[in-house]
C-alpha cells in the first residue's frame, strides 16, 4: 500500500508527541530509516511541510505574512497580530513582514490560503475597472 | 472696438473651457462616489502541476464544483475535480503562460456567460467573446452554463412545426418546436447541410437559430457563415465556435453555452433552434479532459458520466407552457457515425435520448439521392402533431406509396412480366423518390411542398417521364407562384386542404399540365 505524505506527517507527529529531546532523536532516526526502506526519501521536504502544518494546527499556532510597501512599525505589527489572534482564535501568531514597493501602500495579509488584499494598487485597479464599466 | 471684441471672445473660450473642465471633474466625482472599496477575504491556491489544458491546484479548500478560478495572469479555469487536498481544473484559454507555483484565486462564481440580443448575427466563442472582428459584445446579464432543465409542470407537448424546408423531412419526419431530433450519418453525407438548410428556412419564421460548431475545422465554419450571410440567414442566427485548434475545454463547454443563450431567448417567450454540430466531437473532448483528470475510463475509454453529459444537455430543449412564459428550444444534435455503425456507444446513447432521428446513408448519397435520407430508419417520435393539417393529409399517402415501392423495388427489374397494378406502384415510387430529391440551400415553403406532394400522390405525375420530373416540378412551382398565388395563400392561411382548396389546386395542376 502506498503511504501518503499526509499519513507520514501525521505518524511523525503522533510519535513525537510529548517526548523528550533524546527520545525524539531516536524516533526521527527510525522514521528516516523507514522512509529509506520504502523508497520515499524524496518525499522528505513535503513531509516536513505537512508536519509543520499539523504541528501548528494542533498547537493553535498560525503562520501569517504581511506584505507592505515600507517596513511596518512594531506597534502596527502588534495590532495585526492581535487582529489575527482574534480572527483565527489562535494561541500564537508567527508574523513575518515582507516588503514590496509595487503595492504602493496598504497591506496584504496572508494566512495559509486566505488572502486579505488591502493594498493601494489593488484598490486603484478596482477603481479602474469600475470606471471603465 | 476690435480689442473689446477679442477680449470678449477670449472670455467666452475660457468660460467654455472652464465649464467643460468643471463638467468632467463633476462627472468623475459622481462616478467615484458610487465606487465602494470593499475588501473581501479571498481564498488562494497554488498550481501543483499543469499540462494538456488541465491544472492541479493545491489549497482552494472552499471551491465549488464548476466554479470559475482565476490565475494570476487573468486566465480562467473551471473546477471539475474536488479532491481531498487538491482541485482539478480545466483551463479555458491559453495555458502557456501559467507556471507551477502560480497563485490561483477562487471567484465564488459558477461558470456563466454574458447573454444579450446583440449576439444575433455574430460569431462568438463559447465564453461569449466576439471572434468575427466586429465590435465587442457587452452585456450585464449572465446565464450559468449548466442549468437544470425545465420540469414536468413547466412543459407542454410539442404541437407547432419547425419547417425545415426539406420536403422529405417536413412530410415524413416532422420536427416540432421543442423537439430534439438527431441527425445521424457517416462523414460527408450531408448532415450539416440539413441543419444549415433548416436555419436558412427560418427566415421570417420568428425563430432564433444558434449554430454550435464543436471541434470543427475553421475553414468549414467560415464557409458556413459565408453561406448563411449569402442567404440572409445571419440576421436571426448566432454562431458559436469552438474550433479544432481551440482547447478541448472550449469544445466541452460550447454546447452548454449554446443552450444557455437559447434559454435566455426562451425566457423571453421566443422560439429558438439550436444545432449542435457535432456531439461525437463533444464526447471526444470530454473523454480527453476526463482521462487527463484521471477519472476512470469505461467503455471505449469514455468516462462513466458520458450519458449524463448528453442527456442533461438535450433535456434543456423544451416547449414551455404559456403559463410559464412560453417559448421553446428545439435541438438538432448531429452525430457522426463510423462506417454506418449506429450501434456504437455514443450514437446509441444519443438515439435513446432524442425524440427521433434523421438517418443519412452514404450509399444513397452516392446514388444521387440528396438529401440522402433513409426514410425507413428515420423516425420522429413526436409525429404528425407537429404538422399542419394540409401536410398531414398528403403525407400519409406519400409514406404509403414509398413503403409499397420499397417492397416491390426488387421486382422492378422484371419489367414487363409484372401485372398492371404492381407496375403502376413501381412507377409511382420512382417518381416519389424523384420528388423527394432537393438541392442544398434551396428550402421550400410548406404550401409549395403540399401542392407538389398533392400532385404526386393523386397521379398527376404518372404520365411525366421520370427524368423530366425535376424539370416539371420547377416549372410547376413557378407557375403556381406567378398565376395561382391565391391558392398557395389559402393553404397557408387555412392550413387545411378544404374541398374548395382541393378543387382549386386540381384545376391549377390541370391547367399547368396543358401548358407543358
Amino acid at each position: 500500500m502506498k503511504i501518503s505524505t499526509k499519513q507520514y506527517a501525521q505518524a511523525l507527529y503522533e510519535l513525537t508527541l510529548e517526548k523528550s529531546e533524546s527520545e525524539v532523536n531516536i524516533v526521527v532516526e527510525k522514521f528516516v530509516k523507514e522512509l529509506a526502506k520504502n523508497n520515499n526519501v524524496k518525499l522528505a521536504s513535503k513531509i516536513i511541510d505537512k508536519f509543520q502544518e499539523i504541528y501548528n494546527r494542533e498547537n493553535g499556532i498560525i503562520e501569517a505574512s504581511v506584505t507592505s510597501a515600507e517596513k511596518l512599525e512594531k506597534s502596527q505589527m502588534e495590532k495585526i497580530e492581535k487582529y489575527l489572534l482574534d480572527k483565527y482564535k489562535a494561541e500564537k501568531v508567527i508574523l513575518s513582514n515582507e516588503i514590496r514597493k509595487e503595492i504602493k501602500g496598504g497591506i496584504i495579509l496572508r494566512v495559509g490560503e486566505d488572502i486579505l488584499d488591502e493594498s493601494i494598487i489593488k484598490k486603484v485597479n478596482n477603481l479602474k475597472t469600475f470606471l471603465m464599466e | 472696438m476690435m480689442e473689446v471684441n477679442e477680449e470678449l471672445h477670449n472670455n467666452i473660450t475660457i468660460y467654455k473651457y472652464n465649464m467643460n473642465k468643471n463638467y468632467i471633474v463633476e462627472q468623475l466625482k459622481k462616478q467615484i462616489e458610487g465606487f465602494q472599496a470593499e475588501t473581501k477575504l479571498e481564498k488562494v491556491g497554488k498550481v501543483l502541476e499543469i499540462g494538456d489544458g488541465v491544472a492541479r491546484i493545491s489549497g482552494l479548500s472552499e471551491a465549488m464544483a464548476s466554479e470559475m478560478l482565476e490565475f494570476s495572469d487573468g486566465t480562467i479555469a473551471v473546477a471539475l475535480n474536488l479532491e481531498e487536498d487538491q482541485v482539478g481544473a480545466m483551463i479555458l484559454g491559453d495555458y502557456k503562460g501559467i507556471k507551477e507555483g502560480d497563485e490561483v484565486k477562487s471567484t465564488g462564481k459558477i461558470l456563466s456567460i454574458p447573454v444579450t440580443e446583440k449576439m444575433i448575427g455574430r460569431v462568438i466563442d463559447p465564453l461569449g467573446n466576439a471572434i468575427d472582428g466586429k465590435e465587442e459584445i457587452k452585456s450585464d446579464k449572465f446565464y450559468p452554463i449548466e442549468k437544470v432543465a425545465p420540469g414536468v409542470i413547466e412543459r407542454k407537448s410539442v404541437h407547432q412545426p419547425v419547417q425545415t424546408g426539406i420536403k422529405a423531412i417536413d412530410a415524413m419526419i416532422p420536427v416540432g418546436r421543442g423537439q430534439r431530433e438527431l441527425i445521424i450519418g457517416d462523414r460527408q453525407t450531408g448532415k450539416t447541410a440539413i441543419a444549415i438548410d433548416t436555419i436558412i428556412n427560418q427566415k421570417g419564421q420568428d425563430m432564433i437559430c444558434i449554430y454550435v460548431a464543436i471541434g470543427q475545422k475553421e475553414s468549414k465554419i467560415s464557409r458556413i457563415v459565408a453561406e448563411l450571410e449569402k442567404n440572409g440567414a445571419m440576421d436571426h442566427t448566432i454562431v458559436i465556435v469552438a474550433g479544432a485548434s481551440d482547447p478541448a475545454a472550449f469544445s466541452f463547454i460550447s454546447p452548454y453555452s449554446g443552450a444557455a443563450i437559447g434559454e435566455y431567448f426562451m425566457d423571453q417567450g421566443k422560439d429558438v433552434l439550436v444545432v449542435y454540430d457535432d456531439l461525437s466531437k463533444h464526447a471526444w473532448a470530454y473523454r480527453q479532459i476526463s482521462l487527463i483528470l484521471k477519472r476512470p475510463p469505461g467503455r471505449e475509454a469514455y468516462p462513466g458520466d458520458i450519458f449524463y453529459l448528453h442527456s442533461r444537455l438535450l433535456e434543456r430543449s423544451a416547449k414551455r407552457d404559456e403559463k410559464f412564459g412560453g417559448g421553446s428550444i428545439t435541438a438538432l444534435p448531429i452525430i457522426e457515425t463510423q462506417a454506418g455503425d449506429v450501434s456504437a456507444y455514443i450514437p446509441t446513447n444519443v438515439i435513446s435520448i432524442t425524440d427521433g432521428q434523421i438517418y443519412l446513408e452514404a450509399d444513397l448519397f452516392y446514388k444521387g439521392l440528396r438529401p440522402a435520407l433513409n426514410v425507413g430508419l428515420s423516425v420522429s417520435r413526436v409525429g404528425s402533431s407537429a404538422q399542419i393539417k394540409a401536410m398531414k393529409k398528403v403525407a400519409g399517402k406519400l409514406r404509403l406509396d414509398l413503403a409499397q415501392f420499397r417492397e416491390l423495388e426488387a421486382f422492378a427489374q422484371f419489367g414487363s412480366d409484372l401485372d398492371e397494378k404492381t407496375r403502376s406502384q413501381i412507377e409511382r415510387g420512382k417518381r416519389t423518390i424523384e420528388i423527394l430529391k432537393q438541392d442544398q440551400y434551396a428550402p421550400m415553403l410548406v404550401e409549395n411542398q403540399v401542392s407538389i406532394i398533392y400532385a404526386l400522390i393523386n397521379g398527376f405525375l404518372d404520365d411525366v417521364a421520370v427524368e423530366k420530373i425535376s424539370q416539371w416540378e420547377e416549372g410547376f412551382h413557378k407557375f403556381m407562384k406567378s398565376s395561382k398565388k391565391e391558392v398557395l395563400e389559402k393553404i397557408v392561411t387555412q392550413k387545411e386542404l378544404t374541398e374548395e382548396i382541393v378543387k382549386d389546386l386540381e384545376e391549377a395542376i390541370k391547367e399547368f399540365k396543358q401548358t407543358m
